[in-house]
């Protein structure tokens, strides 16, 4: 394996001196962009109660992220990223690291038809193939930035894409007649190689390929449609395990778009259908583990043409059965085996932490650059209307959405508000309802007094709560809140001082649903919460410019669980980061 | 243009929310969580059967979620045991019902039947008695239950060492009052100690080799012990030649190893008191490929029960020098179908 990076970066030595050769001959052939970044951080346990766990331990790195641009010809461009990094307390390089981490070539043929092979980024319809915030974004605030943008990075997060690897190709027409545009885009890629599983008992896991396309067309000057399909499957005969999935998603919506003067009205009427099936070796008939699923949504939005306000609402039905494996993976497995990078055990009788808001917003290696083929778990406190998105499988009901800016920019509001409830019950008969109301206000006060250097505070709020009818077994009352505050003030040129500051309440109760390897429900697991999750940070950022800046943090952070048997959590961390995008 | 579509989503709307099934994901939350209770009393239909005339025992009772549920039959002269397990909210006297067989020997006499029905998560237990007024008789084969010694034509073989036991006795027996004793201990560097052979017509057998049953009651232990490495051979035979040609050596002459022969072992037999065993005939392995090597029923000509065991001299077993070697048989029946003991 070290002969494999040695090569390759030697490959990538060669390639940048040709590159610095070709440079001064031909400067549009070969350019060079990138990433480098030094992180350091420090923690401390605070808790006096933990004689178990150290009492502090730090760690870090240096990185450096080399973009090569190749254009070997007109209209083809050849991109790799390599990736040199050093783990703080390496000697001599001994804890250095190169790594290949993008590879793509992409280009046009004749002027008509583009191509990407390599590692692509895919995004669909939000029921076919879309990679959902994780939870705990509200309006994607910019409160925790430092760690967000590094998260983002490092699971190669953009748009709501999915990173794959495979092939991508996409053309258009246009015609005088019956229709004015026709885009087609298609696809596809292999989310995993077939792999070892065991080398002593030689069994393999099979290839898993998802491909698809999206037929999009200009009907006429206000009526749109969207055809969307994608299709997961293992490939048996690649692999040792008994069970292979399939799962292909069907989606096809009208959009409808009205434009006045001032404002503009979109609407969307869109249905689709899903099926997931596992074929078996051994075990079990044709029809084992087959569901059938559908979904209709319908929205309406209401915008000003100035973009300065917009307002939508709508009505949501997702079958119980509906499985979008590509639209419904999430960011993050809330499984007992998806372990925190700090502070793994803690407490004297040495029990795995619980991932808590701060792991959520700074953890980068809890996040998931998979596709599952089956439901992965969520933890309710967080999210539990929606733990899949808009596609989260047995919901039905209403929605309504709406952002405002102010025109001399005082400030602007986020809103979303929701109600949704099951299709069919849980355990029981009875279904559980949603209610969500969650908004972001931020405040510019330096607009608001006129002056020039930034002055700012955001308030975001969300509160979910769950309910469930019924008997004492069946009833289900949980109340989450979610409250984030953030002020930033600019105290010298492009130096900023922030502080923020992020908590959860959950109280209440709900029922865990573990499912097996078939996403059938195996059983419910009863859990009450009276829990609070903070995270505060005091923070001093140097911008010096948008890419390009210093950050240095405090933060204080802890979990309090409020139940017997289950032990509080409080830390700190002292945080440096120095990012330079090249 | 607007009212068409606030007709249509309306519409939309209605459709769906019509499509709401009224079911649910998962297993019942009663079931797991639930405080379990009674919803109708434990009745048995009949407190007084009579097995051998064919009646049933059926079972009813309800519970206000599904359990794991398990109704025990004791006897209390034989300690015959019948159990009956089940995961459900109701036991149906259609589906549940007792014929008078045993889920382990020895079977069940006329007697005095204990009734127990307990739940795998609950602490209550339900009680009631019954009283067998006729056993049941078990359909096969019966190829040798001892009662009138050992049969005509059956030949014996054992050795001459210490302790031989190769004859019928009355003092343990599983069913009825004789069983045959199968032991003693060698003196030499020997593992076979003796042998039981019958000969067989089973030319009116219709069945298969894996629905074709062997069943034969084992005794073993003596004093709360076991030989090391004891075992019963039992050699089946589909050899067309005469059962019993050589009179001079007390064994049949139909499992040469020229002839069509298969075997299967019972080792060890290590347990305390009797155990039933059944064997479907296409679990036994070819000992001597005299003949097409398939298995058939109908044709079986002779059965053999051997005794063997690890011998104590030599340093083979040192630890039997000082037990005796136990492997008595009783109720050799072979049955169609089903095993003994599900019948």
């Amino acid at each position: 394996m070290n002969n494999y990076f040695l090569k390759i970066f030697l490959l990538s030595f060669s390639i940048f001196q040709l590159a610095l050769s070709s440079i001064s001959q031909q400067n549009e052939k070969i350019w060079f962009d990138g990433l480098g970044r030094s992180y350091f951080s420090r923690d401390n346990i605070l808790s006096n109660e933990d004689t178990i766990s150290p009492n502090s331990m730090s760690s870090g790195y240096n990185l450096l992220d080399l973009n090569v641009h190749v254009n070997p010809i007109p209209n083809i461009e050849v991109f790799g990223q390599v990736r040199v990094q050093n783990q703080f307390g390496g000697f001599f390089g001994s804890g250095t690291e190169i790594d290949v981490r993008q590879l793509t070539a992409r280009g046009t043929l004749k002027n008509k038809v583009r191509f990407s092979v390599g590692d692509i980024y895919l995004k669909q319809n939000k029921y076919t193939l879309h990679n959902y915030d994780e939870d705990l974004n509200l309006y994607g605030s910019d409160l925790y930035n430092s760690y967000k943008s590094i998260i983002d990075y490092e699971n190669f997060y953009q748009d709501n894409r999915w990173r794959l690897q495979g092939l991508q190709v996409d053309f258009s027409y246009k015609f005088d007649r019956f229709i004015r545009t026709l885009e087609v885009d298609l696809f596809t890629t292999r989310p995993r190689g077939s792999s070892q599983l065991n080398s002593a008992l030689n069994t393999f896991q099979s290839d898993m390929l998802l491909s698809g396309g999206t037929i999009y067309s200009q009907i006429s000057k206000s009526i749109s449609a969207e055809l969307n399909y994608t299709i997961l499957n293992e490939l048996p005969n690649s692999g040792t395990q008994l069970s292979s999935v399939k799962n292909p998603v069907y989606q096809f919506g009208l959009i409808h778009q009205y434009s006045a003067k001032k404002f503009s009205i979109n609407s969307k009427i869109q249905t689709g259908l899903s099926e997931k099936s596992w074929s078996h070796k051994v075990g079990y008939d044709s029809i084992s583990h087959n569901r059938l699923g559908m979904f209709f949504e319908y929205k309406s939005e209401i915008s000003k043409l100035d973009s300065s306000f917009n307002l939508s609402m709508g009505y949501r039905y997702v079958d119980p059965n509906f499985r979008s494996s590509a639209a419904q993976s999430r960011r993050i497995d809330m499984a007992e085996s998806n372990l925190n990078s700090i502070y793994t055990i803690y407490s004297n009788d040495a029990v795995v932490r619980p991932i808590s808001i701060f792991d959520i917003i700074s953890d980068q290696n809890l996040f998931n650059q998979n596709i599952s083929p089956i439901l992965m778990n969520f933890n309710p406190i967080f999210s539990n209307a929606l733990p899949y998105g808009d596609a989260t499988p047995n919901r039905v009901g209403l929605f309504l959405n709406g952002f405002y800016k102010h025109k001399k920019k005082y400030f602007n509001i986020n809103f979303n508000t929701s109600f949704f409830s099951e299709v069919i019950g849980q355990g029981t008969s009875r279904k559980r309802t949603f209610l969500t109301f969650s908004q972001l206000t931020k405040v510019n006060l330096n607009e608001l007094f006129n002056q020039r250097k930034e002055f700012n505070f955001s308030l975001g709020y969300r509160n979910q709560i769950t309910n469930r009818e019924g008997d004492s077994i069946e009833r289900i009352n949980l109340n989450s809140t979610h409250i984030d505050f953030k002020i930033e003030k600019e105290l010298l040129e492009k130096v900023y001082f922030n502080f923020s500051t992020k908590r959860i309440k959950a109280i209440g109760n709900e029922y865990l649903v573990s499912r097996d390897d078939f996403d059938e429900i195996l059983t419910f697991q009863q859990v009450n919460y009276n829990r609070i999750d903070y995270l505060h940070a005091l923070g001093i950022k140097y911008q010096f410019k948008r890419d390009v800046y210093i950050d240095v943090q405090y933060n204080l952070w802890g979990s309090e669980f409020n139940i017997a048997n289950f032990n509080d959590f409080d830390f700190q961390r002292l945080l440096f980061i120095f990012s330079i995008k090249l | 243009m607007t009212t068409n579509y606030i007709r249509y989503f309306i519409f939309m709307m209605l459709i769906f929310v019509a499509c709401t099934k009224d079911e649910y994901e998962g297993p019942s939350l009663q079931n797991l969580y639930g405080e379990f209770s009674l919803l109708s009393p434990f009745s048995i239909s009949n407190l007084n059967p009579d097995f051998s005339n064919n009646e049933v025992v059926k079972f009813h009772c309800e519970f206000n979620k599904s359990v794991d549920w398990k109704i025990t039959i004791r006897g209390l002269q034989t300690g015959s045991v019948k159990e009956i397990t089940g995961f459900s909210n109701r036991i149906d006297s259609g589906l549940v019902s007792w014929n008078g067989n045993t889920s382990e020997v020895p079977f069940f006499s006329e007697e005095t039947c204990a009734l127990e029905l307990s739940f795998l998560t609950e602490i209550d237990t339900l009680r009631d008695t019954l009283t067998i007024l006729g056993k049941k008789v078990y359909e096969g084969i019966m190829v040798a239950d001892f009662e009138n010694g050992i049969p005509q034509d059956a030949l014996v073989f054992h050795q001459f060492s210490m302790n031989m036991t190769f004859e019928t006795a009355s003092d343990d027996p599983l069913n009825g009052n004789s069983y045959f004793k199968m032991g003693g201990r060698m003196g030499w560097n020997e593992w076979f100690l003796g042998s039981i052979d019958f000969p067989l017509d089973m030319s009116a057998v219709n069945s298969s080799a894996d629905e074709f049953y062997i069943n034969l009651g084992v005794l073993s232990g003596i004093n709360g012990e076991v030989a090391s490495d004891q075992f019963i051979n039992i050699l089946i035979s589909e050899s067309n030649h005469p059962f019993n040609d050589d009179l001079t050596n007390n064994a049949s002459d139909v499992f040469q190893d020229t002839m069509e022969v298969y075997k299967y072992q019972i080792r060890p037999v290590d347990w305390i008191g009797w155990n039933m065993i059944s064997i479907s005939y296409d679990q036994f392995e070819v000992k001597s490929s005299g003949g097409n090597n398939i298995r058939q029923p109908n044709n079986i000509t002779a059965i053999k029960l051997q005794c063997q065991s690890c011998p104590g001299v030599s340093a083979n077993c040192p630890e039997n020098m000082s037990v005796d070697v136990r492997t008595d048989v009783d109720f050799l029946i072979l049955t169609e179908g089903t095993d003994v003991l599900n019948q």
